[in-house]
């Protein structure tokens, strides 16, 4: 069907507003936005086919580089899928601080996705603000793990080091730290006047769009939907998470989203380091043969990996999905058509918090 | 207006003005909690490989003679600062970051073993692996082409026209068998486990 359009117009693939490369475009009227598309591959890295045939201390290494800035949940899921596959369990010290390092990392996840909204629409002080407080996070995942970026922290049967008395302390002062300055931004945030003006009533996803489109992480959760895979994780359980959600469906609901996951993050760990069990670290157990669906909630939403194994633990088959797909799908399909204003088109993207590497692997 | 009080109230803040008129950024110091690249610690070196056995990067980690003494060498580069040669060294070689020091304390441990795979639908029993392997050679120095050897203590020979493993558990796990191999039919599988509390071999 012939559409009447005034003009298409390309934004990416490289766009200064964006971390990675992606290209969009939006057929427009004027400046308002009447349908998009998203094109994607310009990254692609082919992980998962070098993945194959190789032993799961090659393959944490690479599951950790799909993804630079959720790196710890893409460990976590395979080597739970690994556990899974091979009946091996872990000592409650080690789940309860794989919990510890999994938060850590979605605080300095959302920070940065809020940092990225924050910058794409021109309040730079604050995004600013937020990529300092972020600092503190990583810090944090330093003097736990030794790393700041690629961890390679758990392994089958629990993880690979424990925390000191000393680490711990400055965790809590880092926790504490990262408590106020959030806290302040998110009000900052809240009330901002010119920040409303391009947050609230943006972008707009309703609760029955995301469930056709199949949205998954915060940006389901701003438009109503309750889902959160950490309700199925055992450990999870024990600490009694019950995910957030927020009905707006907006620019701004999502980013309160992450605001509000950042306070639950930092009280799952406080309540993980109360609960705290002694005891060892690493339970042992070698990898066997089988084949496994091993799901998780990355700080963009479910993330699974497909593994199949053989009889000495050798990967012989393996698919990952990671959530951003569905939520570019999402943002191109049901949020940018109706935007009023070009302008609007990358803060809107950006507070999908879209991850191509992910993506194409 | 309402904007204009706003980043009043947001600047005029005591620890904004401090910051603004003292901040100094802090030098850029690696922290010593840092797993950075492994350093080499005064402990003699036994060359029994399994650094490099348990390295996940392809060319990172060789270990070399020079001098006499053995050592290993890191290329950087190729490394990834994963740290798991410093865990897997059952001397404390290697040190990087506190791993060395947490890994005593924890008495957390690699426990490696590898296993050997032959393929006899496509094994030609050309003996190829057999000849290359590093400890068939210190174990039988004269076996020659073909891969025949009168000696029980090889890992594996060619005995009967049939390839045959005898003994899998002296396998180092270096692979050079693998890459000699002309039709891909013998693989060696690192298994490793992640331990604590267990005496290392």
């Amino acid at each position: 069907m012939k559409k009447v359009v005034d003009v298409s117009i390309p934004l990416g693939p490289v766009h200064p507003c964006w971390k990675e490369p992606a290209r969009i475009k939006c057929e427009t009227r004027g400046e308002k936005v009447l349908s998009a598309e998203v094109e994607l591959g310009y990254m692609k890295k082919g992980i998962e086919r070098i993945m194959k045939g190789r032993p799961w201390q090659e393959v944490l290494f690479l599951a950790e580089r799909v993804c630079g800035i959720c790196s710890v949940i893409h460990n976590m899921v395979f080597i739970e899928g690994m556990e899974a596959i091979s009946g091996i369990t872990v000592p409650d010290r080690a789940a309860y601080l794989r919990v510890v390092v999994n938060e850590l990392d979605r605080i300095q996840s959302h920070l940065l996705a809020n940092f990225s909204f924050c910058y794409t629409i021109e309040h730079e002080t604050l995004a600013m603000y937020l990529l300092n407080t972020r600092e503190r996070a990583m810090d944090s995942l330093e003097r736990i793990t030794g790393a700041r970026v690629n961890k390679a922290y758990m392994i089958p049967g629990g993880v690979r080091f424990d925390l000191r008395d000393a680490d711990r302390a400055a965790l809590c002062a880092d926790l504490d730290h990262m408590e106020e300055a959030v806290n302040r931004y998110a009000r900052m945030f809240e009330g901002g006047p010119l920040i409303a003006t391009r947050a609230k009533g943006v972008g707009i996803l309703t609760r029955e769009q995301a469930r056709i489109a199949r949205a998954v992480g915060p940006t389901a959760r701003a438009s109503g939907i309750a889902e959160d895979l950490r309700l199925a994780h055992p450990t999870y359980r024990r600490l009694q998470f019950a995910p957030i959600v927020r009905t707006e469906g907006d620019n701004f609901a999502r980013i309160m989203v992450r605001f509000q996951e950042i306070f639950q993050s930092i009280m799952l760990v406080r309540q993980c380091l109360h609960d705290l069990p002694a005891g060892p670290i690493r339970g042992g157990g070698t990898c066997g043969a089988g084949e496994t669906v091993s799901r998780g909630e990355a700080p963009r939403g479910e993330l699974s990996y497909f593994i199949r194994s053989d009889e000495y633990g050798r990967i012989t088959d393996i698919a990952i999905r990671t959530p951003s797909i569905m939520n570019i799908d999402a943002c191109t399909h049901y949020m940018l058509p109706g935007v009023t204003s070009l302008a609007d088109v990358t803060s809107v993207f950006v507070s999908a918090d879209p991850c191509i590497a992910c993506n194409e692997r | 207006m309402r904007s204009v009080i706003w980043y009043l109230r947001e600047f005029l803040r005591a620890p904004w003005v401090h910051a603004f008129l003292f901040a100094r950024t802090a030098p850029l110091v690696t922290p010593s909690h840092f797993r950075d690249y492994p350093t080499l610690t005064d402990v003699e070196c036994t060359h029994c490989f399994s650094c490099r056995m348990i390295c996940p990067a392809p060319g990172a980690i060789e270990v070399l003679q020079e001098g006499g003494a053995w050592h290993p060498v890191i290329h950087r580069g190729h490394c990834l600062r994963c740290g798991l040669c410093v865990e897997a060294c059952p001397e404390g070689v290697l040190a990087s970051g506190r791993i060395l020091r947490w890994q005593e304390e924890d008495r957390t441990s690699f426990r490696a073993t590898f296993r050997i795979q032959v393929d006899h639908a496509k094994c030609m029993r050309c003996g190829n692996c057999c000849v290359s392997c590093p400890v068939n050679k210190e174990q039988d120095p004269q076996m020659a082409g073909g891969g025949h050897s009168s000696n029980d203590e090889v890992i594996m020979r060619i005995a009967g026209g049939n390839h045959t493993v005898i003994h899998e558990e002296r396998c180092v796990g270096c692979r050079t068998c693998e890459e000699g191999c002309p039709n891909s039919a013998i693989r060696v599988a690192r298994i490793l486990e992640g331990v604590q509390g267990v005496a290392e071999r």
